[in-house]
């Protein structure tokens, strides 16, 4: 966390996403962000590799024959070694499936933020129940809580689309719909005058698309996913495989995400049909591609919806939307 | 939960507009929103659907838009368009001009009344009650339970349902929507419940003669310009529809029903020179002295097509209740209305505000002068009224 007089000290916004882990901040009247990617590689030790990485600044832990370097330089290394970055999070919450996913969670989240000694408010977001299942998020919200009250704070959590309403909405009176496109989930929420009256998630998303695509290319999970956010988009003509594949399963994933949001919305009783539209904001690293908007809005006009839209856009700042949105959150609790 | 100041939501939407700060917007709505959704539902965990519920209420709305809203009610009506006591309290910026319509009696008969705008008035029915003499009439800018002006005219209209037992309209049912319908009538005269009564088909039957006094307001309360009317069984005309209150957005009364308000209100406005201000509903007007608060009776309480019968949106109104008396209102009666009505609370309450601050007192310090007052005129009107039984007896 940096230190800087100028920064509101009364709160914190913490985006912790499945990829990446985000913290926002305001200064004077701007909105700062520092994010790292929330994911890990483990290296053979050595006094050599420890030094170079002191060197330059990068996040690891010595653990015993391994060195663990955690965040954004995760990425480079697993690329350099051809090796797999591992997660903390899956599919929106703690990874099961990973040992380390507890001490290695702690670890980013430390290094973004700062302990405090004042109880300073900070406001984290947690995902939706994914659609038609039920709620398991409880220890993931437990052990973020943990962590972060560990770290000095007063913390309270804020669901990922609320946050990107927060972030976004302020134009409607915080009223609409607003979707985060992340790693493990697409999340959703409807609020109305801030109050949130509708949630939830569908398991489709990034990571989705990459292990997907990857399992059809023969690629790396981690190397889809570096190819996809730097050059893939919709609407054009693709000679190469892997971009083929993954504007397939954008497809699919911009179909469920439709779907699901007809089926969330259809199977509430309390439901009548509308004729006020809502405005709609998309944000997140998945829904960075050119075309995005786009490709999701045939798809909603494709699907008999029983809330219209007035606007469909894309976030300002996607990255740091649902950030910016637990920040304004905790300022208004502060 | 009695006490909590439930603001419309169309009011908060506006006033929150008005913040530049996003977060100062959000902890704005936050309070007000959240504030008022617990203290209709009282569970928090529950305001996600029920505040869904209560979106799409106002979404479905008719005609409620960002703008229209905005040219129809100020950012802060209390403080532009209500005046303290005594000034005028029909502000125009609600209300259009008020034009009496020009409708006048054509052809008579022992049991019909035609007049010039088609209404047809059946009179085979009618049960004259206790002659409506003299009413008392309070001034606004000078409440004397003691001191009353008096006057003998119809001031205004009230709408009422029956809540009767409904058939389904359609032409097989006939038998049995007539059968119901004289049912109805039957029991509205027998109580002398109101002065007209409108049936399924439209018929405007006389139960009450206008010249009497009926039994359709009880304790209420209603206000114009200069004069506050209390208990309007005798300064208001009562008009019945034959109908069941149905859900906010489905219609109460039929087309044919509808039609034959507009003529029926038409006429009654012609001829006793009724404002359109003094034509409302009788959940706008009915109140409890008991605990004081307002909406003992909720019919009309939320879909009086007041535009379709001529009139102008008097839910817009305040209730005079509220800013005159003292009275209070709670969550079910708020959850009873619709969107509409709550405008007209929430002016009510601004302007209780804007006395009380005129004053300098707490709010609750005028409420309860306010209530004291009312109190006084009761127990006025309820000597006048036994001194006058002693008379006649």
């Amino acid at each position: 966390m940096r230190h800087n007089d100028q920064v509101n000290n009364s709160a914190v916004g913490l985006d912790v996403g499945t990829s990446r882990i985000c913290l926002a901040q305001r200064v004077r009247d701007e909105f700062q962000y520092e994010t790292q990617l929330n994911a890990f590689v483990t290296i053979p030790f050595s006094k050599m590799t420890e030094n170079v990485l002191k060197q330059e600044k990068v996040p690891h832990t010595v653990d015993g024959p391994d060195i663990v370097v955690h965040g954004n330089e995760s990425d480079r290394f697993a690329d350099v070694l051809n090796i797999e970055t591992r997660r903390t999070m899956d599919k929106g919450v703690l990874n099961p499936a990973e040992p380390e996913s507890l001490g290695m969670l702690r670890k980013i989240v430390e290094s973004l933020v700062a302990p405090v000694k004042d109880r300073q408010k900070l406001c984290f977001t947690v995902p939706a129940a994914p659609l038609g299942a039920e709620d398991n998020l409880t220890y993931h919200e437990a052990t973020l809580r943990r962590i972060l009250t560990d770290l000095g704070y007063e913390v309270k959590s804020i669901n990922e689309g609320l946050a990107v309403i927060y972030s976004e909405l302020e134009s409607s009176n915080y009223t609409g719909i607003g979707i985060s496109c992340g790693g493990g989930l697409c999340n959703v929420c409807v609020a109305y005058l801030s109050v949130p009256v509708f949630s939830f998630s569908i398991p489709k998303a990034g990571d989705y698309i990459d292990t997907s695509a990857a399992a059809i290319t023969g690629e790396r999970a981690n190397r889809v996913r570096i190819v996809k956010e730097d050059s893939f988009h919709f609407n054009g003509f693709f000679a190469d495989k892997l971009q083929q594949v993954l504007g397939v399963y954008y497809d699919e994933m911009i179909q469920s995400l439709v779907q699901g949001m007809k089926q969330a919305f259809s199977n509430s009783r309390n439901l009548p049909k509308s004729n006020r539209p809502l405005p709609i904001v998309l944000s997140g690293g998945t829904a960075l591609p050119e075309g995005f908007r786009d490709r999701f809005q045939k798809a909603l006009v494709e699907t008999d919806l029983p809330i219209a839209a007035n606007e469909i856009r894309i976030a300002a700042d996607p990255l740091h939307a649902s950030a910016k949105g637990a920040l304004v959150a905790a300022l208004a609790d502060a | 939960m009695h006490g909590v100041r439930l603001i419309p939501r169309i009011l908060i939407e506006q006033r929150a507009a008005t913040i530049q700060d996003p977060v100062a917007r959000l902890r704005y709505l936050q309070r007000t929103v959240v504030a008022r959704e617990s203290a209709i539902y009282g569970r928090a965990n529950r305001l996600p659907w029920l505040g869904l519920a209560l979106l799409f209420v106002l979404i479905l709305t008719p005609g409620y838009k960002k703008s229209s809203v905005k040219a129809s009610f100020p950012l802060k009506p209390a403080v532009h368009a209500l005046p303290v006591p005594g000034a005028e309290i029909n502000p125009p910026d609600i209300l259009p001009p008020d034009i009496i319509p020009n409708v006048w009696l054509v052809d008579q008969s022992r049991d019909f009344e035609t007049y010039s705008n088609g209404l047809r008035v059946d009179n085979r029915y009618v049960k004259p009650n206790q002659r409506r003499i003299f009413y008392p009439v309070y001034q606004r800018d000078a409440i004397d339970a003691g001191e009353p002006e008096w006057r003998s005219e119809p001031a205004g209209i009230v709408y009422h349902t029956t809540e009767s037992d409904q058939a389904r309209f359609s032409a097989d049912q006939n038998a049995r929507l007539k059968l119901i319908g004289k049912a109805v009538i039957g029991v509205v005269q027998q109580n002398h419940s109101y002065h007209f009564l409108i049936d399924r088909f439209g018929q405007v039957f006389r139960i009450v003669p206008e010249t009497d006094v009926a039994n359709h307001a009880g304790y209420s309360v209603w206000a114009d310009g200069k004069s506050i009317f209390v208990n309007l069984n005798a300064s208001f005309l009562g008009i019945a529809f034959e109908t069941q209150t149905q859900r906010d957005d489905m219609p109460s009364a039929n087309p044919a029903q509808v039609h034959a308000a507009r003529i029926l209100t038409e006429m009654l406005r012609a001829r006793y020179r009724i404002r359109q201000s003094n034509c409302v509903t009788h959940a706008q007007v009915s109140v409890n002295p008991d605990n004081m608060l307002v909406g003992y009776h909720t019919d009309w309480a939320g879909n009086f097509p007041f535009r379709d019968i001529g009139l102008s949106d008097n839910y817009a109104l305040p209730p005079p209740a509220i800013y005159a008396f003292g009275f209070d209102y709670d969550p079910t009666f708020v959850h009873a209305t619709g969107v509409r009505l709550w405008q007209g609370l929430a002016l009510a309450e601004d302007q209780m505000q804007t006395q009380a601050a005129a004053r300098g007192l707490p709010v609750s310090r005028y409420r309860a002068i306010l209530q004291k007052q009312y109190k006084e005129v009761l127990a006025a009107l309820r000597r006048a009224a036994t001194a006058s039984d002693n008379h006649e007896t």
